[in-house]
């Protein structure tokens, strides 16, 4: 094989990796986009946690416990809550995509799949991008829901935002493929997914503060020890952490902290997901 | 490369836990053949063709599918095959030709030829009707015809097919090879088909009739009759003294004893003898010219359709001949 034969047949390789990627990205998409339970779900999650949650609780937030003043909090509990909410579509949203891995699974189109010459890694790539995509979009949704909970957006804070979802989006697909390599029928799923999500999204530091202004002494007498290790061993609160960065510039901990967890976990659970999909 | 046949199969090995799926199995097809594995259900076929595809590997051996080693480079094999599973896997929420669009893209098909070769495959299915359908609308025969119509988007040479007519009613079967025949004459494919199925075989080049992991015999079904083929009488005999008499009188001849006896022949001395001797003693007798049937049963000592029959079919055949009444 001359090299100028050998440069061709790898940019041939490298046309087929990327059109595959992508036929298997669009698939995904498409999907999605027909799949209405799905999207009313997107809809409905961030308006019950923002709209009603956040505005019924917005009063009893104010940083004092028993009349006195112990936090001194820049910002109100609809501001609070929203990127975490953000956090949780996102989160459900790329469980779900996990279903469809089982659908593959059970209804034989993974075998059209691995039957092609596409590189199981290629395979997995086109997935998880196709569900985070899918996640992300979700996760934006939340914005239509900014005016209401008195968040200003700027061109630059969307812009972190949604790198930071992506992230998010991306490391939480891949473990749901993980996930979906381990259950054998939907109904498990069902179960499991509930046990996996919600047990996350509380623990975050989603719907209550673990107060920076306290030192970490003082925290465990406001909270009981346990709650404060769960949550501060949870990657998905460092996640919420850099989400509020971005949208109302706060931090519980350092700033730097969330996006480097956040691309740990993309690059983990991806390997992880890899890893399994080629055992498979 | 060309010269090379289509599929070489040599001393292929493949176990479950204990059992054992493949026993050493070898054979080649050749380029532009018609090529089917006969066998009863969990004989292996859906194994051995698993192997081909490369979704599953053998324990033991080499195979290659147009000259490409599939356990060495399973990439370079996939790249030029075709295949079709015994259970469909065509996504019902795609439309039909969305479905063809995600193969031809996974498989590199350039765009200019892309478009081109998916109408031309769907006019030869007769599926462009429907081209804009969603996949889930289609009846499972036309869901049949669409795989087939993918699994040549790349232009694959060789197309493997996992009993293709499974599971349709009769018109539907006899459509699915009418394209089939169709395809290998307009394009010169070799095509190599799993079917429990004898009818079928009848049309094909070769067959290889396999039977718990192992080749029994592969040859033309002309020559496979010509060699194998037994005139057999089925018969049932009035009463059980009579079967004894008659399982006693024939040890050598004795195919198979069930609800019926099967016994080989040869020819209408034997038919002549056995009335004289029995006579009205048998209630029913019909003799069986040879045929890819009685070839399989004299090989296998089974008959293909023992393995289909499930309970209901059981009960129905029960209730046909009387049922409860007949005793």
């Amino acid at each position: 094989m001359t090299q100028a034969e050998a440069r061709d047949q790898q940019r041939f390789g490298l046309m087929l990796q990327l059109g595959g990627v992508y036929a298997i990205w669009l698939r995904e998409v498409k999907r999605a986009v027909r799949d209405r339970g799905q999207l009313i779900g997107g809809v409905i999650r961030p308006l019950l946690y923002v709209l009603i949650m956040g505005i019924g609780l917005n009063p009893y937030f104010r940083g004092e416990i028993y009349g006195e003043v112990k936090f001194v909090v820049p910002y109100t509990y609809l501001q609070f809550i929203f990127p975490a909410v953000i956090a949780l579509n996102i989160l459900y949203t790329s469980v779900q995509s996990a279903v469809s891995v089982i659908w593959d699974r059970e209804f034989g189109f993974l075998r059209e799949v691995l039957v092609s010459p596409l590189p199981r890694v290629s395979i997995l790539l086109g997935k998880v991008l196709g569900g985070a995509t899918v996640a992300m979009f979700h996760g934006s949704l939340v914005l239509a829901l900014a005016p209401y909970a008195d968040i200003g957006l700027t061109f630059a804070s969307v812009a972190k935002g949604l790198g930071l979802m992506f992230l998010l989006a991306f490391a939480l697909t891949s473990a749901g493929v993980i996930l979906a390599g381990r259950i054998r029928s939907f109904e498990g799923f069902g179960v499991f997914s509930n046990a996996v999500i919600l047990p996350l999204y509380f623990l975050s530091s989603s719907v209550f503060p673990l107060d920076p202004s306290l030192s970490s002494a003082q925290m465990r007498v406001v909270y009981p020890e346990w709650l404060v290790f769960l949550v501060e061993i949870n990657p998905l609160t460092y996640a919420v952490d850099a989400m509020r960065g971005a949208f109302i510039h706060f931090n519980q901990f350092d700033p730097r902290i969330g996006p480097v967890v956040l691309i740990g976990m993309a690059v983990f659970f991806f390997s992880w997901a890899l890893h399994e999909f080629r055992k498979a | 490369m060309s010269e090379a046949p289509a599929v070489t199969i040599e001393a292929i090995t493949k176990r479950y836990g204990r059992t054992l799926a493949l026993d050493a199995v070898s054979f080649e097809v050749r380029r532009g053949e018609l090529f089917a594995l006969l066998g009863p259900n969990g004989a292996g076929k859906t194994t051995l063709l698993h192997i081909l595809c490369t979704i599953l590997r053998a324990d033991s051996g080499v195979a290659t599918t147009n000259g490409v080693d599939v356990a060495k480079d399973p990439l370079g094999a996939r790249r030029n095959i075709g295949v079709v599973f015994q259970e469909p896997s065509l996504d019902d929420r795609l439309t039909v030709w969305e479905n063809l669009n995600f193969h031809g893209l996974v498989y590199g098909v350039p765009a200019a030829i892309r478009s081109k070769r998916i109408d031309d495959m769907l006019a030869i299915v007769e599926l462009s009707d429907w081209r804009d359908k969603l996949v889930r609308t289609l009846s499972s025969g036309m869901k049949r015809r669409l795989e087939i119509a993918r699994a040549l988007v790349h232009e694959s040479r060789l197309l493997f097919l996992d009993e293709p007519t499974v599971g349709l009613d009769a018109q539907s079967r006899d459509r699915m090879w009418r394209y089939i025949h169709r395809l290998r004459e307009e394009r010169g494919l070799t095509v190599v088909v799993t079917t429990h199925y004898i009818e079928e075989v009848e049309n094909c080049d070769r067959v290889c009739v396999i039977d718990h992991g192992k080749v029994l015999a592969i040859d033309s079904p002309q020559t496979l009759k010509a060699q194998h083929g037994q005139q057999l009488l089925r018969l049932v005999p009035r009463d059980d003294a009579t079967r004894a008499e008659i399982l006693a009188a024939y040890p050598d001849r004795i195919v198979r004893d069930r609800d019926e006896l099967v016994l080989k022949s040869d020819g209408d001395a034997f038919v002549e003898s056995l009335f004289g001797k029995f006579g009205l003693r048998i209630r029913r007798l019909a003799v069986e010219d040879p045929s890819l049937e009685s070839v399989f049963l004299t090989l296998t000592g089974r008959e293909l359709r023992d393995q289909a029959a499930s309970a209901r079919d059981l009960t129905y055949e029960f209730g046909k001949r009387g049922g409860e009444h007949t005793k």
